[in-house]
């Protein structure tokens, strides 16, 4: 019967491939190219695999090579891991209402990260999952720690070694905005990055 | 019928009592059937002897008289009907027509003795339709336990009407702010004594308590990351039970005590596991894509119905307690999570999402029809009494997150008001 139910996934998952491919493709390129696992951190990150269901263009990549003061600045992070936090050198991620895949304009700050952390090749970090207040606690637990893997997911596609990188949920639990609107349900639903070691 | 008639204890005089009410149970739940009217008892003077506590007595009456009126089960004569009654104490049968002729059903009597530090309670309770006597038990105990021993007799006559003992004994624990972070607390189900179970200054989330209401498991952040663990409030004895990766939330006992299902899982996946309670490695139960939460176990322990995003938005699903037979539940709603079981097994009580608003839904498992109890705000988070005649429940209505208990004939109530306070979880019995 467990069988029954993982065939049912699969036709399923291939279901929801073929109505919402792009959708999909975005996920897969979350997911599929796993890091050279700690050995390059510089090299670009493999093109994602299947030219017909990808929709993501690879970001542009900054090597240090190529950004001699990104190399520099690593000397320049301040000693305190308070202030390094404080200073914001990493973006959040946000999220639409419900959902933990990662939009245009996160994909695009995930990759200045990227780039930065990069550079920073000794950071580590901790990517917070975070949800709005709506749902119940332990849903929004979940979907919290599937936003902070998928950014996990995607830092790793771009270069980022997954060592460096710790998950966390703390669900509709640590809200950064506490009104009960949009304007603040929209503030946390975000992927928070602290920095853990310099 | 899973309705454990027995369940009084070996007391003689309860289980006679017991047999009656198994003989007139099917007439007494057709009473106590949603829209129609509760039994009404009257309450008798009931006379403390030479040598009682009187302040015992005292409190003793007041809190059955408060536990009889606060139930869907059943209700007091009005105090100022019951003012016009003659009681003749040399016509029994005079005085039960005139009880009757003010809405009475029963007449509840009796007599407290006590002396020293004891205290005696005699209780007779009348059916006033066939003039005899429908339940008679005696209770006996130190003046301390005039509060347990009105409850116990309230549960008992609950328990004639139902055949499942009332709430009076039972304890809600729940999570509250109110102390500056989120712990765990426990009250009395209709919201006093509150007592605070936990100080760990870190977040805590989703008691369960076992059947035995000797343990809670719950999620605690104490660790840094999110961890289930189990808690004896009584000796303040703390275990963790799992510390896979992932949520390690919302925990659901096995009837039977013996394992507690949760959800967790790696990679931003959550899946339901099994662990035993005692301790030992987690087994897996689903292998969906995405989110599985929120199992509840069926009375039975033969089903586990969970929250899953398989399908796209969250809706209940039902399994085997072994993982298969995996089938989709609700099919009416944008939402559904957090389901409870009806103690009978029937009906599942969860959150729905009605135009943008979370409400309470049960769901009739044998008929599939699904009946939504609308309020004012956000509702949330339901939980069946033990007896199963009264939800408790989350709300904003008034402004922070609060608990209510509602019932069958929409009261809902709100028992608690000091900061927020949510996933009530409710038991017949602490030990």
């Amino acid at each position: 019967m467990l069988r029954f139910w993982n065939d049912k996934l699969t036709a399923c998952a291939l279901f929801v491939a073929v109505v919402f491919g792009p959708a999909c493709a975005h996920r897969k390129a979350v997911v599929a190219p796993e890091p050279q696992a700690g050995v390059e951190t510089e090299k670009p990150a493999p093109e994602p695999a299947g030219g017909g269901t990808t929709t993501v263009t690879p970001e542009p990549r900054i090597s240090a090579a190529e950004n001699p003061e990104g190399a520099i600045q690593a000397g320049e992070l301040p000693a305190n891991l308070e202030e390094i936090n404080k200073a914001g050198y990493l973006k959040d991620a946000f999220f639409d209402t419900d959902k933990a895949d990662l939009r245009p304009d996160a994909r695009d700050l995930l990759a200045a990260d990227a780039s930065w952390l990069k550079s920073h090749p000794s950071v580590k970090f901790l990517v917070e999952g975070h949800c709005d207040e709506r749902n119940t606690e332990e849903y929004n637990l979940a979907l919290g720690w599937r936003r902070a893997n998928a950014v996990k997911g995607y830092l790793t596609s771009l270069g980022v070694v997954a060592d460096r990188i710790s998950t966390i949920s703390y669900g509709e639990e640590k809200p950064f905005a506490t009104c009960h609107n949009e304007s603040c349900w929209s503030q946390n639903r975000r992927a928070h990055f602290v920095v853990t070691a310099r | 019928m899973r309705n454990g008639l027995l369940v009084i204890g070996a007391c003689a005089i309860a289980l006679a009592a017991a047999d009656r009410a198994a003989a007139q149970e099917e007439v007494y739940l057709k009473v106590t059937s949603p829209g129609l009217s509760r039994v009404i008892i009257a309450m008798a003077e009931v006379p403390s002897r030479q040598g009682t506590d009187s302040g015992a007595a005292a409190t003793l009456l007041a809190t059955l008289r408060r536990d009889l009126d606060e139930t869907a089960v059943v209700g007091l004569v009005a105090q100022e009907n019951a003012r016009l009654v003659i009681v003749d104490p040399n016509n029994p049968t005079l005085t039960h027509q005139r009880w009757r002729a003010v809405g009475a059903q029963f007449l509840l009597d009796g007599s407290i003795a006590g002396a020293g530090n004891q205290l005696v309670l005699e209780a007779q309770l009348w059916d006033l339709t066939s003039g005899e006597v429908a339940y008679s038990r005696r209770f006996q105990g130190t003046v301390n336990l005039a509060v347990t021993m009105a409850h116990s007799l309230a549960n008992e006559l609950i328990h004639l009407f139902t055949g499942k003992p009332g709430p009076f004994l039972s304890r809600i624990a729940f999570v509250s702010d109110r102390s500056g972070n989120k712990e765990l607390w426990v009250m009395r189900w209709d919201g006093s004594e509150p007592q605070q179970l936990t100080s760990h200054r870190s977040i805590a989330l989703s008691p369960a308590w076992s059947p035995d209401g000797q343990w809670l498991a719950f999620t605690s952040f104490l660790r840094g990351s999110p961890q289930l663990f189990i808690f004896r409030p009584r000796e303040g004895y703390l275990k963790a039970l799992s510390s896979l990766p992932g949520v390690n939330s919302s925990p659901s006992f096995s009837p039977d005590g013996k394992l507690v299902a949760f959800a967790a899982g790696e990679g931003g996946e959550t899946d339901i596991f099994v662990v035993p309670a005692e301790g030992g490695t987690p087994v897996r139960l689903t292998h969906t894509r995405g989110i599985s939460t929120q199992p509840a176990w069926s009375p039975s322990g033969r089903q586990i119905v969970f929250t899953s995003s398989v399908g796209g938005s969250p809706q209940l699903y039902m399994m085997d307690a072994e993982g298969t037979n995996v089938r989709r539940l609700t099919f009416e709603d944008k939402y559904a999570d957090e389901a409870s079981w009806a103690p009978d097994g029937v009906a599942v009580a969860y959150t729905t999402l009605v135009e943008d608003r979370f409400q309470i839904a049960t769901l009739d498992l044998r008929t599939g029809a699904r009946t939504i109890i609308p309020g004012p705000g956000n509702n949330e988070s339901p939980c069946w009494s033990p007896d199963g005649t009264v939800l408790a429940f989350v709300s904003n209505r008034t402004g922070a997150k609060q608990i209510f208990i509602t019932d069958q004939i929409g009261r809902p109530r709100q028992i608690t008001t000091e900061g927020n306070n949510v996933q009530p979880a409710w038991v017949a019995l602490v030990q």
